[in-house]
């Protein structure tokens, strides 16, 4: 079974955050709400690169752990989604999530922050495929329909892969090939493991 | 648009200090057509490579010190640099307003250590701490709290032999005002105590009892009576500590009372004052210390507290404190409970109604029924108009 | 207690079944709530405004609300479309349910954008809603707009505009038409003015590429794009200079980056480290306003190093022996680096890169065209080009990324006021070919005109109109000074000396906006400007136009394809399409017939609306010069609907393929059929993809330079040299344009059918309405219509023939402007008196530099387009960049005291104040400041807010940077100088 996953090609990222309108227009997310976001490290200095983010559908899932009320699960082809039913707003996904991923409509006081929202890989909620009440609370389903996420598909540069993790780890790895720069883009010692004078031992980055 | 990051160093692309890169190298080290090429690059077809005379970048003096823009120049694509600040946390721009998404520019959260917790992402180091101590622990405490006030009841039952049927009802123990306070505050701690459990633990006995869906809605009910009964139990508490401190200070008898736990499970209690050694105890750790904070993390978590920025890791912390002091607070809680109701004859129609009997108050708090009696504590001390207009009635019960 | 739940299957998939069953029961017992009610109920903390907003969008969407153009049989259609929001043209398939507009799907057939997009493409659906555009006409009364009726809004407007035609003539009147029109409802606005009887129209492209158009078009032939997006893949070095293609052509790098893994070197060179910058494999940062040295020290080093390509230069090119010189003379490493800040090494890496790794490819933009010597500097690209023999040839070219959807279209059969469509000019013979492909008399329209001068003085440009209106009569070229001004599809706050603007707004008679997002040029009308300005009589109305999506019609992308838009949904609210409006006016104005004689009606809302397609056929009637003719609606159709069978890489069908639908044969034709695609449809030609390639026979879309100049130059030939030619052409050597004593010349003149031969009669290529002559050449004998000349490395008409270097009239570098001293003052230059000289000399004795000491420049962001009311309406966008603000160095923030984020005071020397955010960032250097020049609706502090229609303001407001850009104007072309002006920056 495919496993999806986002790989997002930073030599390839301009920041042009079409990943994110892409979103919100396929799910009509309301002000506020971003289930993806574009960070730029290095802005401004040679060795800037933009890396697009929303949810990494987690294999162990942090969110799902910590979860008061279980809402979480998790689809087979390995997509982490929630039930907003369920869902009561307490925002302990959010602590847990390394990246930042579940967003709230919500930041009031009173701790009032309205049902978690948060990247489907464009794969709905529990309710009927396609039906009315899943497009409400989760936007489309995309996948069902067998397409892939809104914001992968429009990625101005095809930068941002989304799919089963097979797949696009090959895409990946194709461009970094071709980049032909093997070698030369990691170092001898990276790519192939020789250790030479001068290198530190094996602590390569 | 926000917070940008400047990596130390940013501005150039140069390798850093001393090392020129391409000076060391002997033109038979080039790869052919290379020769000219930019220093320090040496891509090459692997099977004219000699590993042993060969060097790479990654050779170089200062390579593991280079930022992203450097490594890039020597290394076409190896983001290691960048890759490591944004392990470690490192914020980059985000066009998102810092008003609106304070962390937007955080790929991933910043490395810390919790105790209890590796060495990790803040997030699942928050994850480690709650999910491996707080929550087992916690719930093992309140169990432990439960099951042995339980046995304790099932082995010795009620304590204390004075009853409501003891004598008439003439000492004013609580004001009307100090069981308003209390009663606010007890109502306020059953409904936080009991949605705080649901919300900690309630995914393990009570959702495969109820289903998702009504437990959701459950427990969506009880978080919202939750948030919104904190600053209310914030309110009576200050009130309650207010009413009930000058009371609770340390009073000559009361390191004897403990000592020997108030003589309470041999024979006859020992004397105290209008509080004993261990409502004190409780006073101090349960309601005041423990109270205190965990309104304080409390009213962090509901986003109370003005021109504080609610990050992810204050939100960690303040709840890893707030649920800690809360199991502890609870457990204590459970004591003053059980003794305020079924553990000790008495003690709750004090609360309830105001007004103990004598013997009751020699019972229990013999020097303040010598106080009383004495004159120097008044038996009556709201107004009378008070006592007039109601608690007469139930004056005798 | 892990969920799993199947993808393919409609219904949720076991979780415990005791669990699920229960769940279930309860849901169908609780209605579950909706995400909608629950955001309602919870929306506190969210933008108050949007969230309400957009619920009752997802109603709309769900409910076809009875306002809706109801199909109401439930039908969902697929419209394919074209994004609006910039030249690179991307494909977007709307899915459209009842008439509402529910859905996106990017297209993947489209060879140029893939299913790609850049956020404004991505959230384009926004339209659908239009939620802050103006819905129906408005009125400013007393200070306030408010609702009238269409009737009343034409009725009176037309009668104001007679009143002016009888008072002032009709030349008092300034049109400024759009690029983001489509090329019919361009062409037709270039007609309606014709018609009105004057030739005082513009639009974007005046402030945009107009120096490319010029520099380029004088260079070698035709003022475009010479390649394509998708060429960049054959490139092997790319220099972007002054283009950031990552923001402002963001799916262009699609090409490019796919070029990049493939080996390409990139070289940027900007001011500002841009996203574009960022992925480049050799940033160069340099002043602003020095692209000449720069560029010229590029070259510089291709000559010292004889990397320039002898051959080509000999063949094809004139006048490089004198640019040599000039070069060699003026630029030597130590000039380039005192006038640039660019060091030797890099500039000679540049040059090598360039020069080892042919094809090599430049590409500009707005950094280049928007200087007061923006026609020197584009030129000095084209040299640099033409030397390394990269003109003409696939991965090499002159890339000039354009801006609006539909700015290359407009420019090319758009209002100009130097020309007619197609480049025709304005003079007798050009009127007289239009007036039979319109079938007007030729003296009925010449009668219009105030008089025949008139008729072939060019008119004022959109950058300079608000000196028609304030400057002195007797100073002005024609003689009324401007009265009325229509702002049909452009914004005001685009425009420079913005403050000055506000002044000529109040002093107007008439302002008339047509715009699907009116707002900014309302909102300015209406505010309170200076004691006395305001003129009494003045009245201003709002019309609402429909967007592209609510029309349909064709749209040229920058590299010169032509792409057919469908219509997608009806024109919301009360809005009526350009076309419609334009036809409207005319029948009120009593020149409707005459306007759309050679069009059928069809029915929009009930009302008459000219046929898009019919325009197009005139357009293709007539358009002989750049190659609008062979682009036939049919041809465009089946083009949009086999978008699969193109090449990525080279835009030509792949294989035999045929419209299933109509049978048409698409077999050899480029993608798009970019301009020029010679001759009538029957002539199928295919369009060219790369101009001036010799490798490819004229018949598959090659070519060669244009005889554009004459055949010689004192003495010097200017027509190709032996042996250069395109493929497969029978002369092998140069020749002059195509016309009928040549082809009777060259004995083909029986080649032309009896009816050809009467029309080609006195004719030339340009002229012939048959078509004919193009036929027999290019098809019979492989000869390019337009003649076989030589490209022009020195371009003697120009103010500087050879490019020179002139320091900005606002420069922070007193030492410069002394050693390189702008142009003389001009007196009559499109009608208005023009400073040069005087005005730097002025600058200098007052030393402004000491005053504003960092240098300003302007540009765009990725989610804001233009004047950015219209995509800052659009909240999925307005969200990611909610503030106007300036890029300051850490460096010169620190030593203002200036942290990130703080309130900042930009103050330039006209007199503006902007209240912006700083961006403490790298991007730009020390002596720089960069603001994006999308945000109005502040006001030198203060919000415009009330001042707006009401409903009609966009989500984000912010000060506009052109209220502080400051004057200066090319010397051939008017563009405005916005890319270089001068500031000063304190914490407020
Ligand atoms: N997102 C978005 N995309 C757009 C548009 C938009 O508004 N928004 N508009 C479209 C239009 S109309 C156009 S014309 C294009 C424009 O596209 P671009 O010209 O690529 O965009 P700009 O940001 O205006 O300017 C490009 C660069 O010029 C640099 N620059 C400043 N001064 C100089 C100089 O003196 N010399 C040189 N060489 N460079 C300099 C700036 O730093 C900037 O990075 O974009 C089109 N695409
Ligand atoms: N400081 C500074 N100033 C600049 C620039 C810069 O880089 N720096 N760039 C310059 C350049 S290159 C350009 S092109 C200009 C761009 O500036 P403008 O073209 O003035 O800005 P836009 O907002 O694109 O204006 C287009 C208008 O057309 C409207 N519109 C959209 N579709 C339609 C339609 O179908 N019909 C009608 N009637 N209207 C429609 C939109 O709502 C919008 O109001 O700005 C120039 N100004
Ligand atoms: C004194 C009695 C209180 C008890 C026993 C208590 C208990 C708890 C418990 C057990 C949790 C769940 C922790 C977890 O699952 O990790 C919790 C969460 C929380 N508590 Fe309390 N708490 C008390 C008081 C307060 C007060 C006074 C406030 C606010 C002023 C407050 C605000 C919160 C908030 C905001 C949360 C986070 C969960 C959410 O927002 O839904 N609590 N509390
Ligand atoms: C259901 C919950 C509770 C019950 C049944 C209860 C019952 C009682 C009773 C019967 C007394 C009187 C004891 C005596 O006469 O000495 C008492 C006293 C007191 N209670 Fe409670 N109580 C409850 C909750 C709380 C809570 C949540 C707090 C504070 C956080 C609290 C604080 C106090 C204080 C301060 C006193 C006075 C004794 C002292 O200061 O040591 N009570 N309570
Ligand atoms: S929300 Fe965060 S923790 Fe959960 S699956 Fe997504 S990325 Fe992982
Ligand atoms: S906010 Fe919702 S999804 Fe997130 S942990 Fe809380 S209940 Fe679970
Ligand atoms: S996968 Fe779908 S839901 Fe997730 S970020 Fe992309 S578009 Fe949004
Ligand atoms: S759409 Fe692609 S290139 Fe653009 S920001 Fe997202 S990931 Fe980056
Ligand atoms: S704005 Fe330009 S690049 Fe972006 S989607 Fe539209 S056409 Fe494509
Ligand atoms: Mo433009």
């Amino acid at each position: 079974m495919a496993r999806m996953k986002f790989i997002c090609d930073s030599e390839r990222c301009i920041e042009c955050n079409s990943c994110v309108t892409a979103c919100k227009n396929e799910h009509e997310v309301p002000w506020g709400v971003n289930r993806r976001r574009v960070v730029t490290l290095n802005d401004g200095v040679p060795g800037e690169r933009s890396v697009s983010v929303a949810c990494m559908h987690c294999s162990d899932a942090p969110c799902m752990a910590v979860c008061p009320v279980n809402c979480f699960y998790r689809t087979e082809e390995g997509v982490v989604l929630h039930d907003k039913d369920t869902c009561i707003g307490c925002g302990y996904c959010s602590y847990a999530c390394p990246f930042g991923a579940p967003q709230f409509p919500a930041a009031g006081t009173f701790g009032v922050r309205g049902k978690m929202d948060k990247c489907t890989f464009c794969a709905g909620g529990p309710e009927a495929n396609g039906s009315q009440a899943e497009f409400e609370k989760y936007g489309r389903n995309r996948l069902a329909e067998g397409k892939l996420p809104a914001c992968a598909e429009m990625c101005s540069t095809k930068a941002l892969l989304g799919g089963d993790g097979d797949v696009i780890a090959d895409i990946f790895r194709n461009r970094v090939l071709k980049r032909g720069k093997g070698a030369e883009v990691w170092g001898w010692g990276t790519a192939y493991g020789s250790k030479q004078a001068g290198q530190p031992g094996g602590a390569k980055s | 648009q926000s917070q940008s990051s400047t990596p130390a160093g940013g501005g150039s692309t140069a390798t850093p200090t001393g090392a020129a890169p391409g000076a060391k190298l002997a033109p038979e080290d080039l790869p052919p057509g290379q020769q000219q090429g930019v220093p320090g690059i040496q891509g090459q077809n692997i099977f004219e490579v000699k590993p042993e005379v060969k060097r790479d970048a990654s050779s170089e003096p200062g390579y593991l010190q280079q930022n992203n823009g450097q490594r890039n120049a020597v290394q076409p694509g190896n983001n290691a640099p960048m890759w490591r600040g944004v392990q470690a946390g490192r914020e980059g721009y985000s066009s998102l307003p810092k008003s609106q998404a304070p962390e937007a520019g955080v790929l991933i959260q910043e490395p810390v250590q919790y105790p209890g917790s590796r060495m990790t992402t803040a997030g699942q180091a928050w994850r480690e701490v709650r999910n491996n101590w707080i929550i087992p622990y916690g719930g093992a405490l309140l169990l432990i709290a439960v099951l042995g006030l339980g046995i304790f009841y099932f082995v010795k039952g009620p304590l204390g032999h004075a009853t409501v049927d003891s004598g008439p009802m003439r000492i004013e123990r609580f004001t009307p005002f100090e069981r308003a306070a209390h009663w606010v505050n007890a109502i306020a701690f059953v409904v936080l105590g009991l949605s705080g459990i649901v919300m900690a633990f309630g995914k393990f006995f009570l959702l495969p009892v109820m289903g998702l869906t009504l437990f959701g809605y459950f427990t969506y009910l009880l978080k919202n009576l939750h948030n919104f009964f904190g600053p209310l139990f914030a309110v009576s508490l200050v009130i309650v500590i207010v009413a009930f401190i000058r009371d609770n200070f340390p009073q000559k008898g009361d390191l004897r009372w403990l000592l020997r736990l108030g003589g309470m499970l041999g024979g006859n209690e020992m004397p105290s004052h209008r509080f004993n050694a261990m409502e004190k105890v409780i006073f101090w750790v349960g309601t005041l210390l423990l109270g205190v904070i965990v309104v304080g993390s409390g009213l962090v978590m509901d986003k109370l507290i003005p021109s504080l920025l609610y990050d992810r890791q204050t939100m960690q912390v303040t709840n890893m404190i707030h649920a800690t002091a809360a199991a502890l607070m609870l457990a204590i809680m459970f004591l003053h409970i059980y003794v305020g109701t079924v553990g000790f004859r008495g003690a709750y129609t004090g609360m309830r109604h105001g007004y103990v009997n004598e013997p009751w108050a020699k019972e229990h708090h013999a020097y303040w029924y010598e106080d009383i009696r004495a004159g120097k504590v008044p038996a009556q001390r709201s107004k009378p108009a008070e006592v007039a207009g109601g608690t007469q009635a139930v004056h005798t019960v | 207690m892990l969920l799993t739940k199947k993808t393919g299957g409609t219904q949720v998939a076991a979780r415990s079944p005791f669990v699920h069953s229960l769940q279930r029961g309860l849901a169908a017992a609780l209605p579950t709530m909706d995400r909608r009610a629950f955001l309602r109920r919870s929306g506190l903390g969210v933008g108050v405004g949007i969230a309400a907003s957009s619920l009752t969008l997802v109603k709309k969407a769900k409910a076809a609300d009875g306002k809706g153009p109801a199909v109401g049989d439930g039908r969902v259609e697929v419209k394919r479309t074209v994004c609006t929001h910039c030249s690179v043209g991307c494909a977007i398939d709307a899915v459209v349910e009842n008439g509402l507009w529910v859905r996106q799907e990017p297209v993947f057939d489209s060879p140029i954008n893939l299913g790609a997009h850049c956020c404004k493409g991505a959230a384009i659906r926004e339209h659908g809603h239009g939620e802050f555009r103006l819905r129906y006409p408005m009125k400013l009364v007393n200070g306030k707009y408010q609702r009238i009726s269409w009737d009343q809004a034409l009725d009176e407007i037309t009668a104001r505009l007679q009143d002016l035609r009888k008072a002032s003539g009709p030349e008092s009147v300034f049109w400024i038409g759009s690029s983001k029109h489509s090329n019919e409802q361009s062409y037709l606005m270039r007609k309606f003015v014709s018609l009105w009887g004057s030739n005082n129209c513009d639009h974007q492209a005046r402030i945009c590429h107009s120096t490319t158009v010029a520099g380029v078009a004088n260079t070698w032939g035709y003022g475009a794009m010479t390649n394509s997006y998708n060429d960049l893949q054959n490139s092997k070095a790319a220099l972007y200079i002054g283009s950031n293609a990552a923001e402002a052509h963001p799916v262009s790098m699609l090409h490019m980056l796919h070029a990049k893994e493939n080996g390409t070197k990139l070289m940027v060179a900007d001011p500002r480290f841009t996203r574009t910058a960022a992925k480049a494999d050799q940033y160069i940062r340099f002043r602003s306003g020095s692209d000449i040295p720069f560029l010229f020290g590029v070259l510089y080093h291709v000559f010292k190093n004889g990397w320039e390509d002898k051959k080509y230069l000999n063949d094809r090119v004139y006048g490089m022996d004198k640019v040599r010189e000039d070069v060699l003379a003026k630029w030597t490493p130590d000039k380039v680096q005192e006038a640039c800040g660019v060091p030797e090494a890099e500039v000679f890496k540049v040059a090598q890169t360039m020069a080892m790794n042919r094809p090599s490819t430049i590409v500009w933009c707005m950094g280049q065209t928007q200087h007061s010597i923006g026609n020197a500097m584009v030129r000095a690209s084209c040299i640099l080009q033409l030397a390394l023999g990269n003109i003409g040839v696939a991965g090499g070219g002159a890339n000039i990324f354009r801006g609006h959807d539909n700015v290359q279209g407009a420019t090319d059969v758009g209002p100009n006021p130097d020309s007619l469509p197609g480049y025709y000019g304005i003079a007798e013979g050009a009127w007289r070919h239009y007036a039979k492909v319109w079938n007007v008399d030729y003296d009925w329209i010449k009668g219009r005109f105030q008089n025949a001068t008139m008729m072939t003085k060019p008119g004022m440009t959109v950058s300079r109109w608000i000196d028609g209106v304030l400057e002195k009569n007797e100073l002005l070229d024609q003689d009324p000074n401007l009265r009325g001004v229509f702002y049909w599809g452009h914004a005001p706050n685009s425009q420079t000396r913005g403050l000055e603007m506000k002044r000529a707004m109040d002093k107007l008679d008439l302002l008339v906006v047509v715009d699907p997002y009116p707002s900014a040029t309302a909102a300015m009308a209406a505010m309170p400007g200076q004691e006395g300005d305001l003129n009494p009589n003045r009245a201003v109305y709002l019309l609402p136009a429909a967007t592209q999506f609510e029309t349909s019609g064709s749209c040229t992308a920058s590299n010169r394809s032509l792409q057919w838009r469908e219509k997608v949904i009806e024109p919301l609210w009360e809005s009526r399409s350009d076309h419609m409006i334009m036809y409207q006016l005319a029948q009120k104005l009593g020149f409707g017939a005459e306007l759309t004689k050679n069009y059928k009606m069809q029915k929009v809302k009930g009302m008459d609306e000219p046929v898009p397609e019919d325009i197009l056929r005139e357009i293709n009637k007539s358009n002989w010069t750049i190659g609008y003719t062979g682009q036939s609606p049919e041809r465009l159709k089946a083009h949009m609907k086999n978008m699969a069978a193109f090449d990525v890489k080279t835009l030509k069908c792949k294989g035999n393929v045929k419209d299933k639908d109509t049978g048409y044969d698409l077999t050899g034709d480029y993608f798009g059929l970019p301009w020029p695609c010679y001759g009538t449809p029957e002539l199928k030609h295919p369009g060219s993809p790369n101009l001036y390639d010799t490798t490819k026979h004229v018949m598959d879309g090659g070519g060669c330079f244009r005889a554009n100049f004459g055949v010689e130059k004192d003495g010097v030939n200017l027509l190709a040299e032996d042996g250069s030619f395109p493929v497969g052409c029978e002369i092998q050597t140069g020749y002059p344009e195509v016309d009928h004593v040549l082809v009777k010349k060259l004995g083909w003149w029986e080649e032309l059918t009896p009816e050809e031969r009467s029309a080609a009669e006195g004719k030339n290529w340009k002229t012939d309405l048959s078509g004919g002559l193009i036929r027999v050449a290019m098809k019979n004998h492989g000869v390019h219509c337009f003649g076989n000349a030589k490209a022009r490395a020195v371009v003697w008409n120009f103010p500087d023939p050879i490019p020179q270097h002139r320091e900005p009239i606002y420069s922070t570098r007193p030492d410069l402007v002394a050693k390189y001293p702008t142009h003389d003052d001009k007196k009559a230059f499109w009608r208005t008196p023009t400073l040069y000289k005087t005005l730097q000399q002025k600058n200098l004795t007052d030393k402004v530099a000491e005053k504003f000491p960092l240098i300003l420049t302007s540009g765009r962001l990725t989610e804001y387009e233009g004047g950015g009311e219209e995509t800052r309406s659009n909240p999925w966008l307005a969200e990611l960049q909610q503030e106007a603000f300036v890029e300051i160095n850490p460096q010169t923030a620190a030593a203002k005291g200036i942290k990130q984020g703080d309130r900042v005071w930009l103050r330039t020397p006209t007199g503006a104040q902007l209240n912006v955010q700083a961006l403490v960032t790298e991007r730009v250097g020390p002596d720089t400041c960069w603001m994006p020049f999308h945000f109005s609706g502040r006001w030198q502090g203060n919000d415009m807010l009330a001042y707006y229609p009401n409903g009609a303001a966009p989500v984000v407001r912010g000060e506009a940077v052109n209220t502080a850009t400051t004057y200066g104007y090319d010397s051939v072309t008017m563009m405005q100088e916005t890319k270089t002006t001068i500031c000063n920056i304190e914490r407020a």
